[in-house]
């Protein structure tokens, strides 16, 4: 009986060390990339054709960029971070996390946004009527595309008008299934997601006048780990200021500094 | 410290736990009488939050609620309610959520009471009712208290969900899981620690006042 379960403890064992080295051997050529929330939907583009031009496979992992800039701090083991502001970023600099300061990529447009048929034209006396029940708004303590469109509100004397019909989302990406689903009557986002192509849902929108929040410019930074920064990490780093990538950033609805 | 959210989870618990006595005792005692296909499906149904990821629910309620289709633009329409991103919306999703907690330990507690008891009340001239609210439910006095605490306990810890369809709106839909979620993100750890601190020791003592209450009995309050 003893000599059976010390069998089962055996071979419960050796299966999960097998199951842990299956799932190190596929990490060789791949470099895992932190993205803000915006990119959400270029990423997959982008990774796409890098992998096509050198092999390299980027795992994106999507979130808010103070979200991701939490978890870098507390050791993700992440190779670029591609932020929606210069702020985050140079933060990191500033503890160590990378040698050198923030490159701006690009530049994010805002724009206002819904599934309804409603005239987005006159959004600012339009989102004080009844006609808007919700909007939805991404945290700006964490998301700099909710940070924007607060500058935006406020800029325009909205913001407490319109606080209490204010829902907030924990990044763009959450704003974006808000506006998307339809809960939301309108939502302040990012030009990508009506750039999208894969994107199936009729939507209707307007960009936010430029001159009301200060331009998005969105950093990158390549990160430091435990050996140093790999080969096809810099690569990754270099091809997101190359033309290839300005050009598919550009389609998205992106500005190219 | 901000307390809105710590008492906005106290009073989404309480209500849920509430609700969930009134709907709990009764389908508890229905669903302890039998084993009909459609009790056992009804009883699969209540136990599915117990294992399914919330995020399905939370998907879901969303889908089912946007004011554009179904159900959600007939109460938009009719009743002038939306679901998602209120108070309301947390409370029915915390009834769904938190319903095996309810149902469970009654259910299985008056399938152990011996036959008998409800027979010889039966044999005296008893109504059903009268039966299971004052010979029955006297019973299972432990089993409903623990189905009590556990549910208010389990409505607390709730994140999932809110985090999907409650749109963090103070006062209205963030409550303390939230809240702990939210400055963990913008890295605020001291406040993280202040509600994460309160929770745990809140939860602590209720666990413990389940356990000793029912320290005679060895079974985990679960049951």
């Amino acid at each position: 009986m003893l000599l059976k379960i010390n069998k089962l403890y055996i071979s419960i064992f050796l299966l999960t060390i097998c199951f842990i080295s299956i799932t190190s051997v596929a990490s060789a050529q791949t470099i895992k990339v932190a993205a803000a929330a915006n990119l959400q939907s270029v990423i997959g583009v982008l990774g796409k054709d890098f992998k096509q031009k050198t092999g390299v496979t980027v795992e994106p992992i999507i979130g808010s960029s103070g979200k991701l800039v939490a978890q870098i701090s507390n050791g993700a083991p992440y190779d670029v971070f591609l932020s929606a502001d210069m702020d985050f970023p140079a933060k990191l600099a500033k503890n160590g996390f990378t040698d050198k300061p923030p490159v701006v990529y690009a530049l994010g447009s805002l724009i206002i946004c819904s599934t309804q048929n409603i005239d987005l034209k006159n959004w600012t006396k339009l989102i004080v009527t009844d006609k808007v029940s919700k909007i939805a708004i991404a945290n700006a303590a964490i998301a700099p595309y909710g940070r924007a469109a607060e500058e935006a509100l406020k800029k325009m004397n909205l913001l407490d008008k319109v606080k209490p019909k204010m829902v907030y989302g924990e990044s763009v990406s959450q704003v974006n299934t808000y506006i998307t689903t339809g809960v939301a009557t309108l939502g302040f986002t990012t030009q990508s997601l009506v750039m999208d192509p894969a994107n199936t849902t009729k939507l209707n929108w307007q960009p936010i006048d430029p001159k009301t929040y200060a331009p998005i410019q969105q950093g990158m930074v390549l990160l430091k780990n435990k050996n140093g920064n790999s080969a096809p990490a810099v690569k990754f780093y270099q091809y997101m200021l190359s033309s290839s990538a300005k050009s598919i950033l550009k389609k998205y609805g992106y500005i190219i500094p | 410290m901000d307390w809105a959210p710590i008492w906005l989870s106290l009073k989404l618990a309480t209500i849920t736990t509430l609700l969930l006595l009134v709907i709990g005792l009764p389908l508890a005692y229905w669903l302890s009488k039998g084993r009909s296909v459609v009790r056992v499906m009804l009883e699969a149904l209540i136990t599915m939050p117990l294992v399914l990821p919330p995020s399905v629910l939370g998907f879901y309620l969303l889908v089912a609620f946007s004011p554009r289709h179904g159900i959600g633009a007939w109460l938009a329409h009719t009743f002038n309610i939306q679901f998602v991103f209120s108070f309301p919306g947390l409370v029915l999703a915390s009834v769904i959520y938190s319903m095996p907690f309810m149902i469970g330990p009654i259910k299985s507690a008056l399938q152990q009471l011996p036959i008998s008891l409800a027979q010889a009340s039966y044999t005296l001239g008893k109504t059903e009712r009268e039966t299971f609210v004052k010979v029955l439910l006297p019973n299972i006095k432990s089993s409903v208290l623990t189905a009590i605490v556990m549910t208010f306990a389990h409505t607390l810890g709730e994140f999932g969900v809110v985090l999907m369809i409650g749109g963090n709106i103070p006062g209205v839909t963030k409550v303390a899981s939230i809240a702990i979620y939210d400055s963990v993100e913008g890295m605020d750890y001291h406040t993280a620690n202040n509600y994460s601190l309160l929770l745990f020791a809140f939860t602590f003592v209720i666990v413990t006042v389940v356990f000793i209450f029912n320290r005679n009995k060895i079974k985990s309050p679960l049951e």
